[in-house]
């Protein structure tokens, strides 16, 4: 296997007496789109949110990029260039959408205080540069029309692609995207699938999504993980996930080897 | 000009309704922290009147008792407001806003006591005085200026303090409002809405939480010391936690989300308060007083029912949020 841009070691996390993720280890190649799977309850949300910080790991080790982000905090790991979006939504509803696309630009002096008070300039030049971007963005995602609506009142599909192209702001190399197609439309789901792959191809960027659509996962990632009790079972490229006895066992069910 | 002045007398009270204004302006000013903490960033402080008491006693104690020059005075009080911002802020803005608001009364009235029981340098209960002559020496010419206009109060400095009160006040309200336009007051306002999404941005709220509460800290300050002046001597039950109430009055008048609405808000907050002073009703004057705390709930309650988002808020803002 290639290079891995996030290795996981071990992991764990526990919530009372519940292993929310129990000793998960896994890699996930540089520049691939991988799919991570598994039943209900499997803890793959609980995964997401113990690499990318939103909670504190009990055990084990995280390496982005080579460096340690064990322990680190969220916001730290987003600014190393791993993001993440959310399984509901986490538009900010009250503000425009060009707002929620420029907030999160890196590198924007404007928002120190002490940047506004001793170089104001540098600010309102960056400014420039971001609406640049985030226009063009919206532009790409044919959100651009909406630039100056509430956030709140886009679509639920809408917001999925507001989220993602408001994590492309921040120049991501790594995404991680939790269930991006549940309750979008299939045309709003293949447009953002494009993208991902466009994002791969373009600029390298990896992804790591979270799915439970079996034909998405089987057509659109080169590898699947499938965790299960907070434990990585299987990993390896679609055609051999599907033949897996201990995936079609614990995920896939009785008859699902057709999937 | 003359004529300016009979109206003034004609309206009974010019001395009474200036003390109002300068109360209406202190209250503006200490209200913009407020709008800053629950209406952009969403934290809910309850200790205004804390930060309002250390800019007041800062400036009292340091000018009366360390004999320190009026300014720098005001610069130090400032100081320990935001200094106490900060340590208030380091242990509780990471509790849940709940307990982070009853955190803040807890500060308030910490302070309040303190200033109570610390006799030897705040006076206790008897009050701080003699510490605005640098002020009076200040506002002398400018209210002799003015009584050639005929513009004249029976306490020559309260004019000025209008005046100044009111000029701090609108240039703190476009400051503000500037400030809010900038990208930290973008990220302000994300916090407001959503901190985990702030932080997967890469943003640590909790940075831009305390910077909030020291710069509203700062605010409070500069209505302490305006308080202090018009107060003329400082004494704790000025320091009630009820002042920060108030503050939320102005606040949900005015609207949340906006500095200007601030304005708006301590205007009718103060007129409806102060002007019921006169009402003449066959009840003793003990009565009318109560019924005057009835009457701004009444406004209350008829601004949230009929303009919920207050007279100067956005509605979607407030739907939506």
């Amino acid at each position: 296997m290639a290079e891995a841009i996030l290795s996981v070691r071990e992991l764990s996390k526990r919530f009372g007496g519940i292993h929310a993720v129990a000793r998960a280890t896994l890699d996930v190649e540089r520049g691939s789109v991988t799919a991570l799977i598994g039943p209900n309850g499997a803890g793959k949300t609980s995964l997401f949110n113990v690499v990318t910080g939103f909670y504190r790991a009990d055990a084990g080790e995280v390496r982005y990029e080579g460096e340690s982000i064990f322990r680190k905090s969220a916001h730290s790991i987003a600014r190393r260039g791993m993001v993440r979006t959310f399984q509901i939504t986490k538009a900010l509803a009250a503000m425009p959408v060009i707002d929620n696309m420029m907030l999160a630009a890196p590198n924007q002096p404007g928002e120190r205080l002490t940047s506004l008070v001793l170089r104001p300039r540098a600010g309102r030049r960056r400014e420039r540069e971001v609406e640049e971007r985030a226009r063009d963005l919206l532009e790409t995602f044919d959100l651009l029309k909406l630039a100056d609506d509430y956030a709140a009142t886009l679509s639920g599909g809408q917001r999925k692609l507001l989220e993602l192209a408001r994590a492309l702001m921040v120049e991501p190399r790594f995404v991680l995207l939790d269930e991006p197609m549940a309750g979008i439309n299939p045309t709003l789901g293949r447009r953002l699938l494009d993208h991902m792959h466009g994002l791969r191809e373009r600029d390298g960027v990896t992804f790591l999504f979270i799915e439970h659509d079996m034909d998405v996962v089987m057509n659109h990632a080169d590898r699947v993980i499938v965790m299960a009790q907070g434990a990585v079972i299987a990993d390896g490229p679609p055609t051999e996930i599907r033949k897996d006895k201990r995936v079609i066992d614990a995920y896939l069910g009785g008859g699902g080897g057709e999937s | 000009m003359t004529l300016l002045a009979i109206s003034f007398d004609a309206f009974g009270q010019t001395d009474f309704w200036i003390a109002v204004g300068v109360l209406a302006g202190v209250y503006g000013i200490f209200t913009l922290g407020l709008q800053l903490n629950a209406g952009f960033t969403g934290i809910v402080n309850f200790g205004q009147a804390g930060f309002m008491a250390i800019g007041a006693y800062g400036m009292g104690i340091l000018v009366f008792e360390a004999g320190w020059a009026f300014i720098p005075a005001m610069v130090g009080a400032m100081g320990c407001a935001i200094a106490a911002g900060l340590i208030i802020g380091l242990p509780s803005l990471r509790l849940r806003a709940d307990y982070f608001a009853i955190a803040t009364i807890a500060f308030a009235e910490i302070i309040r006591f303190t200033a109570q029981n610390l006799r030897e340098v705040t006076g206790g209960n008897q009050g701080l005085r003699n510490f605005d002559d640098a002020w009076v020496d200040f506002a002398d010419p400018i209210a002799e200026t003015l009584a050639d206009f005929g513009l004249s109060t029976s306490r020559p400095d309260l004019l000025p303090l209008l005046i100044v009160t009111w000029l701090v006040f609108i240039g703190l309200i476009f400051g503000m409002t500037r400030l809010q336009r900038t990208p930290w007051g973008r990220v302000v306002r994300a916090v407001r809405e959503d901190e985990d999404a702030v932080r997967a941005l890469g943003k640590n709220p909790f940075v831009y939480k305390l910077q909030s509460l020291s710069i509203a800290a700062g605010l409070g300050a500069i209505s302490g010391y305006l308080l202090a002046l018009q107060l003329i001597q400082l004494n704790p039950d000025s320091f009630q936690p009820l002042f920060t109430f108030l503050g939320y009055t102005i606040l949900i008048l005015g609207g949340l989300a906006n500095y200007f609405g601030v304005a708006i808000g301590t205007i009718i907050l103060w007129t409806v308060l102060e002007a019921t002073r006169f009402l003449e009703l066959p009840i003793p004057d003990e009565k009318i007083a109560a019924i005057r705390f009835m009457l701004v709930g009444l406004v209350l309650i008829l601004v949230i029912r009929f303009r919920p988002q207050g007279i100067a808020g956005r509605r979607e803002e407030m739907e939506l949020g």
